[in-house]
Order: C-alpha cells, then sequence, then structure tokens
C-alpha cells in the first residue's frame, strides 16, 4: 500500500519534472498540444470531483472558466500582473459558485443539471451584454502579457496538481463522504453528513480550480469573448470528457480528456471530421449511456478481468 | 415517569387529502424501550421520518432533552442524538463494510478521526456481529446482515436515541432471536430505542411500552400486555367485531 | 390601458406557442419519467424540415404541418424503439443516464443539421410574414395569429385524444399513477412508444411553428426547451390545462418585464432561466413536488 503511494507521488513527480523542461527540448507545436491536452485535464479533473465524486452533473462548468478568463483580462487592462489576477479569479469562480450553489443544489440529480443549463445560459447572456466586459465581441489582453514558457509550465503543472488533489480526496474522509452522498444523499444525511455545506464545498474547489484555468486560458490566447468561454459547447465537452473516460474515478478524467484531446487535434486537422465533431460526442455519449457507464476505464478493467479469467482457466 | 427524553405533541401529518398521522402525542423515558405496532398505513413510518426530520410536520412539536427539533435538517437531528434506521436498507452499496460505518463514526456526533474512530467501527462491528464482514462490498451482504449494517451506521453516530425501522421483516426466527438480545443489549448500555415492528411477537417481547397507531391515530398506549387486550387493538387488527377475532 | 391590452394580447399569443413546445416535454417525463434534452434538437429539426418544404416545394409553412407531424411521430416511435428503450427503467425520479443519452441524441441530431442545412442562419419569409392586423385595437403579425391557431388547434385535438381514446387514457392513467397504472395491465413498452412518438410530434410542430416567427440554426431550441422545462415545472404535468397555465405565465412575466420595465431584450431570455432556477428552487422536489402542493392547496 504504501509502497504504491511512493510510487505513484514518484511518478507524478518525474512526469512534473519532465513538464517543467519540457520547453527546452521539445518543438513549439507539440507543447501548444500538450497544453491543450493539459487545460482538458484540468477541466475533466475538476468536473470530477463534483460530477464524479459527489454525483452532481453540472452542465454549466464553462461560467467558471469564464468568470476565471474575465478577471484576468479586466485586471491584467488596468496593469495588475498575472500572479495577482490568477488567484483572484479563481476566489470570484469560488464565491460564484457558492452563491448559484446553495439555491440549486436543494435540487436533485437532473433537476440540478437542468438548473445549471439555465445557470450557464444565464451568465452568457448576461456577459454578452455587459458593456465593460466588452460585450458579445470581447477583450483583449494588454500587448506584452505574453510568456509562453511560464504559461505552459504553470497549466501542465496545474493538470499534475489535480490528479493529485483528485487522488488525495479520493483518499480522505472528505472524499468517502462525497461518495456516501453519490451513492444515497439521504442515508448518508442520516448519519450526520451536512450533504449540502459538502457539496457547496467540493463546488467551491473545482469552480477555483477551472478558474485559475480561465486565468491561464486567457494569457494564453489574448482574447476572451463570450463565444470562446462562456460556450455551451465548452461546458458540454466539460461533461463528456469524465463520463466517457470513466466518471467518479482519478484515472478516467485524464484518459477522457487526452482522448479528447487527441481527438481535438485530429478534428482540426482533418476538415471532415471537423464537421462531424458533434456526432462523435454525441456516439460516444450514448454508446456509453447503454453499453458501459463507466466509461474507457471501465471497458478496459472489464476486458482486464475477462483475460486475467481466461489466462487462469487455460493454464 | 421521570423527565422524558423525547416529546410529541400533538403531531400531525397531511399528505393533500390523507392525513397520515393524526394529532398523535406520547412521551419516551430515557432508557426506555418503546414500541409503534399497527397496520400497514397507520402512519408508523411517517412518524418515524418526523422525529428524524426527513418529513416537516403539518403541525405539532417534537423535542429532544426540551430541545424543539422544528425545522432542523437530518444530519442536525443525528447531531443531536437522534437517529433513524430505514425500513427498506440503504447501505453504500459500492464501500465496504467497514467505510459505511466509519461514515457514522466521522460525521455523526461522535466526529471520530484516526485511531480513535478505527476503534470505534471496529468496536461498533463487532458488536453487531460484522466483524468478519468488515471489508467485504456492503453490495455483497445478505439480507439480515444489511439490516445489522443499517444499525451498526446507525450506532456509530453515538446517538442517545435510536429509531429502528422494521429491523425484523424478512428475517428467520434464529435472526429475530438475536436482534432482540441486540435491542436489549443496546439499552442496557443507555440508549433509548423507539421501534417499529410488524412482527408483534417481537414487540411484545422487547418492548418497555406500546404506542398503537391505526390510520394515523393513536388507539392505544401502555404496558404490551394491557395494550393487546384492548378492545380497540384486537378490532384494529382482526376486523370490527372483536367477538369473532376471539373464535 | 392600451399598453395593458398589448401586453395581454401578445401572452395570450405567446402562450400558444409555449404550450404546445412545453407539451412534448412533459407528456415523455410523465409516462417515462425521462427529461428529454433531445426535445431542443428535434424543435429545430422541424423547423429545419419546413424550411426545406418551403425553400424545395414551396409548401406553405402552416400547411407543412401535415408532414411534419406525422413524420416525427414516426421519428419518435423509432427513436425509442431503437435507443431509449434499451435504457434501465427509470424509477419515480428520472435517471442521469437518460438525461444524457439523449444529451447524446441531441448532440446528433445538431450535427445531422449542419451536415444538411449548414450553420448558416436561415429563416423563412412567405408573403405574410410581415403584414400585421388589428387585434382588439391591438397590432398583432399574421405568422402570430397563424401561430395561435395552431396551437390551439392541436391542444384542441390533443385533449379529445386524451380524453376519448384508449391509447390517450393510457397515457393520461400512467402520468397521474405510475404504479398503479402499470400495475393494472397498460402495456408499458406500447404506451411509451406512443408517448414518444407524440412528444416528438409535439416537438416538430414547435419548430415548424418557430420558424415562422425567428431564424434559426443548428443550435436552435435551447433557449426554447428551458422555457418549455420551466412551464412544466410552473404548470405541472397532470392537464393540458396546467400546460396552458403554466405557458401563460411566463409568456406574461416575459411581456410584462419587456413593456414595464428597462430590461435590455438581450437579457429576456437570462430572465426566464432565472426564474427556471427560482421555480425549481422554491419546488424543491421538481415536478411531482409540484402537483403535490397543487392537491395540498385544492383540497386543503
Amino acid at each position: 500500500m504504501t509502497s504504491k503511494r511512493a510510487l505513484e507521488a514518484a511518478g507524478m513527480l518525474a512526469v512534473a519534472g519532465a513538464l517543467y523542461f519540457a520547453p527546452s527540448f521539445l518543438e513549439r507545436g507539440t507543447l501548444n498540444d500538450l497544453w491543450s491536452v493539459a487545460l482538458a485535464v484540468v477541466l475533466a479533473s475538476s468536473w470530477n470531483l463534483l460530477g464524479g465524486f459527489a454525483g452532481q452533473v453540472s452542465i454549466g462548468y464553462s461560467a467558471f472558466l469564464g468568470i476565471g478568463a474575465y478577471t484576468t483580462v479586466l485586471l491584467a487592462l488596468q496593469g495588475t500582473p498575472p500572479v495577482l489576477t490568477l488567484p483572484l479569479g479563481a476566489l470570484l469562480a469560488a464565491g460564484f459558485s457558492v452563491i448559484i450553489g446553495y439555491p440549486t443544489f436543494r435540487l436533485r440529480g437532473p433537476y440540478f443539471t437542468i438548473a445549471t443549463i439555465g445557470v450557464g445560459e444565464a451568465v452568457r447572456v448576461v456577459a454578452s451584454s455587459l458593456s465593460f466586459a466588452g460585450g458579445a465581441s470581447g477583450l483583449r489582453m494588454p500587448a506584452g502579457s505574453y510568456d509562453f514558457e511560464s504559461n505552459f509550465r504553470s497549466m501542465t503543472l496545474l493538470a499534475v496538481a489535480l490528479v493529485w488533489i483528485a487522488l488525495a480526496i479520493s483518499r480522505s474522509a472528505f472524499g468517502s463522504a462525497l461518495s456516501a452522498v453519490r451513492q444515497d444523499i439521504d442515508a448518508a444525511e442520516a448519519l450526520g453528513v451536512n450533504s449540502t455545506r459538502l457539496k457547496v464545498t467540493v463546488h467551491a474547489l473545482s469552480a477555483a480550480l477551472v478558474g485559475l484555468a480561465g486565468g491561464l486560458f486567457a494569457i494564453n490566447f489574448q482574447y476572451v469573448s463570450p463565444g470562446s468561454v462562456f460556450d455551451f459547447r465548452l461546458s458540454l465537452t466539460i461533461v463528456l470528457m469524465p463520463i466517457v473516460g470513466g466518471v467518479g474515478t482519478v484515472a478516467g478524467p485524464v484518459l477522457g480528456a487526452i482522448l479528447f484531446g487527441w481527438l481535438q487535434l485530429k478534428l482540426l486537422s482533418i476538415p471532415a471530421l471537423l464537421s462531424s465533431s458533434l456526432f462523435i460526442y454525441g456516439a460516444l455519449l450514448i454508446a456509453v449511456m447503454l453499453f458501459e457507464p463507466k466509461g474507457l476505464l471501465g471497458l478496459v478493467r472489464r476486458l482486464w478481468a475477462r483475460r486475467l479469467r481466461r489466462f487462469y482457466i487455460d493454464a | 415517569m421521570p423527565e422524558p427524553i423525547v416529546s410529541v405533541r400533538a403531531l400531525t401529518v397531511r399528505f393533500g387529502g390523507l392525513v397520515a398521522v393524526k394529532a398523535v402525542s406520547f412521551d419516551v423515558a430515557p432508557r426506555e424501550i418503546f414500541g409503534v405496532i399497527g397496520p400497514n398505513g397507520a402512519g408508523k413510518t411517517t412518524l418515524f421520518s418526523c422525529l428524524a426530520g426527513a418529513q416537516r410536520p403539518t403541525s405539532g412539536s417534537i423535542h429532544l432533552r426540551g430541545e424543539s427539533l422544528d425545522g432542523l435538517a437530518v444530519w442536525a437531528v443525528a447531531h443531536r442524538g437522534l437517529v433513524r434506521t430505514h425500513q427498506i436498507v440503504r447501505p453504500f452499496r459500492e464501500m465496504t463494510v467497514a467505510d459505511n460505518v466509519a461514515i457514522g463514526a466521522r460525521f455523526g456526533r461522535g466526529r471520530r478521526r484516526g485511531a480513535d474512530e478505527k476503534g470505534r467501527v471496529r468496536d461498533i462491528l463487532a458488536r453487531t456481529g460484522l466483524g468478519a464482514r468488515a471489508g467485504s462490498l456492503a453490495g455483497t451482504l445478505t439480507l439480515g446482515e444489511l439490516k445489522r449494517l443499517e444499525i451498526a451506521r446507525a450506532l456509530a453516530t453515538e446517538p442517545d436515541v435510536l429509531c429502528l425501522d422494521e429491523i425484523m421483516g424478512g428475517l428467520n426466527p434464529a435472526e429475530i432471536n438475536a436482534a432482540m438480545v441486540l435491542v436489549r443489549e443496546l439499552r442496557d448500555q443507555g440508549l433509548t430505542i423507539l421501534l417499529i415492528e410488524h412482527h408483534v411477537h417481537a414487540v411484545v417481547g422487547v418492548s418497555d411500552r406500546i404506542l398503537v397507531l391505526n390510520f394515523g391515530e393513536r388507539i392505544a398506549e401502555g404496558r404490551p400486555e394491557e395494550v393487546l387486550r384492548d378492545p380497540a387493538v384486537v378490532a384494529a387488527y382482526f376486523g370490527d367485531a372483536p367477538e369473532e377475532a376471539a373464535l | 390601458m392600451q399598453q395593458a391590452l398589448d401586453v395581454v394580447v401578445n401572452s395570450f399569443l405567446a402562450a400558444g406557442l409555449y404550450a404546445t413546445m412545453a407539451y412534448g416535454l412533459a407528456v415523455i417525463y410523465g409516462v417515462m419519467r425521462i427529461i428529454n434534452l433531445a426535445h431542443a434538437g428535434i424543435m429545430m429539426l422541424g423547423a429545419y424540415t419546413t424550411f426545406t418544404l418551403f425553400t424545395h416545394f414551396s409548401i406553405d409553412p402552416f400547411l407543412s404541418i401535415v408532414v411534419v407531424v406525422p413524420l416525427f411521430f414516426a421519428g419518435g416511435v423509432a427513436l425509442y424503439r431503437t435507443v431509449v428503450r434499451r435504457l434501465p427503467r427509470s424509477g419515480s425520479t428520472p435517471s442521469m443516464e437518460s438525461l444524457l443519452l439523449l444529451f447524446g441524441v441531441w448532440l446528433v441530431l445538431q450535427n445531422l443539421a449542419y451536415v444538411l442545412w449548414s450553420g448558416d442562419t436561415q429563416s423563412i419569409l412567405t408573403s405574410y410574414t410581415l403584414k400585421s392586423v388589428s387585434l382588439l385595437g391591438v397590432r398583432v403579425g399574421v405568422p402570430s395569429l397563424g401561430v395561435f391557431g395552431m396551437s390551439a388547434l392541436s391542444l384542441l385535438v390533443l385533449e379529445f385524444v386524451l380524453h376519448r381514446t384508449y391509447l390517450g387514457k393510457a397515457i393520461r392513467a400512467v402520468t397521474q399513477n405510475r404504479d398503479a397504472a402499470l400495475l393494472s395491465g397498460v402495456d408499458a413498452d406500447r404506451i411509451s412508444a406512443v408517448a414518444f412518438g407524440v412528444g416528438t410530434a409535439f416537438a416538430g410542430l414547435a419548430g415548424t411553428l418557430l420558424s415562422t416567427l425567428f431564424a434559426f440554426t443548428p443550435d436552435f431550441g435551447r433557449s426554447f426547451l428551458l422555457k418549455a422545462f420551466c412551464i412544466i415545472v410552473l404548470g405541472g404535468l397532470e392537464s393540458v390545462t396546467g400546460v396552458a397555465a403554466g405557458a401563460f405565465v411566463l409568456a406574461l412575466l416575459e411581456n410584462v418585464t419587456a413593456a414595464y420595465t428597462a430590461v435590455p431584450t438581450s437579457l429576456q431570455d437570462a430572465l426566464s432561466f432565472t426564474l427556471l432556477v427560482v421555480t425549481l428552487v422554491v419546488l424543491p422536489q421538481g415536478l411531482p413536488g409540484l402537483s403535490r402542493l397543487a392537491h395540498v392547496r385544492r383540497r386543503g
């Protein structure tokens, strides 16, 4: 057990180290791809803290990315350095998550999900009409605010940190309470678990992490608009990655994010595929729901178990 | 009667046109085993839901050690020392038996941590006869074991008052006897126990006093042997003509 | 005074369309306890079907209903038989799997529309699109009147079907008391297929009607889905009248804020989403909670 954890820690440190030095030996194109995959891992794993561990499926996560991104752009235009804008964006995203969390967490299951679609849409509509935020056309970052290497390192390290956070939570008392809430919220409450506070807390944590990624997103693309960060399709992808990979596990969302990151790159390079991206996403979702609700990770585990069985029976 | 630990006054619950519980009042003394019986649909489970805070009563009051439970959430009631088990067992199936119990130990009134929590969980598993199953997934237990797991989890929250909803339903005679022994042991350790049971023989055997509900109303209350002789109770259980039932 | 009349007449007209839109969602939820997220995609497809019939075959949008309704009914039944039926049956509350599955169907439908009609904004321009008439002294667009007429007609037909035919009665029975109806021998699979067909046909019809009033893209329908959801939360599931009442409340709220407050039109949609969230939260048990509350008021 402890040796397994030491191995995990060593693995994560090795990956973090490799990513830290990657800018000095990898090409810019490869680094950009890695950045995209890291963003996907951050989004998928953050969503999974609430949607997977606690079982509260939200289709409104683009709101947090958007809040983080807009905070960074608006403050950067006033001359504030990223060291301050990034945490502030995370804090605002967490604050917003608490404000919408208290009322919406009174809803259960699909009703909560529907409400989050409503919240997400409302945020997008409002953001498009705020003149100080550039309205529908969005805002550009001030010139000279871009340092690729530090942005790359921040995003990839954030991704590694998220895997560590997810692992730590899944093994903690907090994590087992989340799991209890997902499995049977009434039974959990009967045992003294304050489910609302628990959900609000994990929602705030995951919103903060997504908000942090939003700030890095704004710096990387140097431009933010309601269409780029408050897009429904973005909310959708955030939900799809962990579900396709294996919802409620640590490795599943990472697997899903890598798959989607790779798919995204493929889709961008092949025009015929780009026009069928929604079809692919939809078909994946249908297939997972009908055949393997535990996602790719569940499929891999099942096949692996079958192989082992065959091995022992044949032997 | 000494100062009651649970005190219910004029409790009424309506669901639309249906009155599930109608102006029910009773007191339970500390370290008492208090049975609640009645035919199907008598309002027993609704009464327990109100006690545990899962159902808001239409009117009336519930006090625990003199403190009103009005408006408290289920978890808050549990933190004040009153927990219930569910008639239809609700284990966390994807967790081990020990982890199921640990949820109660960590988040219940005791708020145990670390070694303290582990010791507490081990102790409760032993008392409820689940020690050998500690590492099994709850989804793999038999019904009898699941019923004991319900009790074990509730005990882990360190309650003063334990409301047991049909813990003997579906069990075989040997298991029922074991459950009765457990209930008495728990009382001897200082708990107050409220018990809903279909199995009249078991309730009579274990309870100090019994409350009989029918169509949401209290029709009798008292010592088991008195209550069972009460004509109203006989009528509720065997039909309107007690003399025929006696034949 | 004139402004008040404007608001009432416009709300009334909009309510007809909203009710048609919401009923499709309500019937599926009522019978199967499934929240049909693909509803938005089906409305969008209805709009495009009408568009194609209009541009290629010069069929009037209102006349296209004769094609759209049976076509979408068949499509709905087919969707149920091929995909939806394979889901584990929902209990008394809808399952997450069904929600996400139909979310997937919505995405597939959107992609289909992109392929068939491209992502460009389309609209239908007929000889009467911009004409208006005077109704009680209020200027009302001819398409709005047509939409209201068609909605009212469809809801009347529906009311008749629900009360006079076996299938209709079975649908009502399952909606009002699922367990009892299923226990008493209603063929759940057949009723579900019919309900899914009816729900899809109503979504298609709503799409056709929407296409005479609004421009659309493959992304079209999301805000209307949320409105439809809001309406059934407000009005309950059990009757066509309830849905119509919910639709009127929403339409009235929208028209009142547009006429009397300074809320800019760009924020109008945010209003109904906020209303949705607020209603959901005030009635925390969702739709069944609402009908229970209604009972209390009626009998208590």
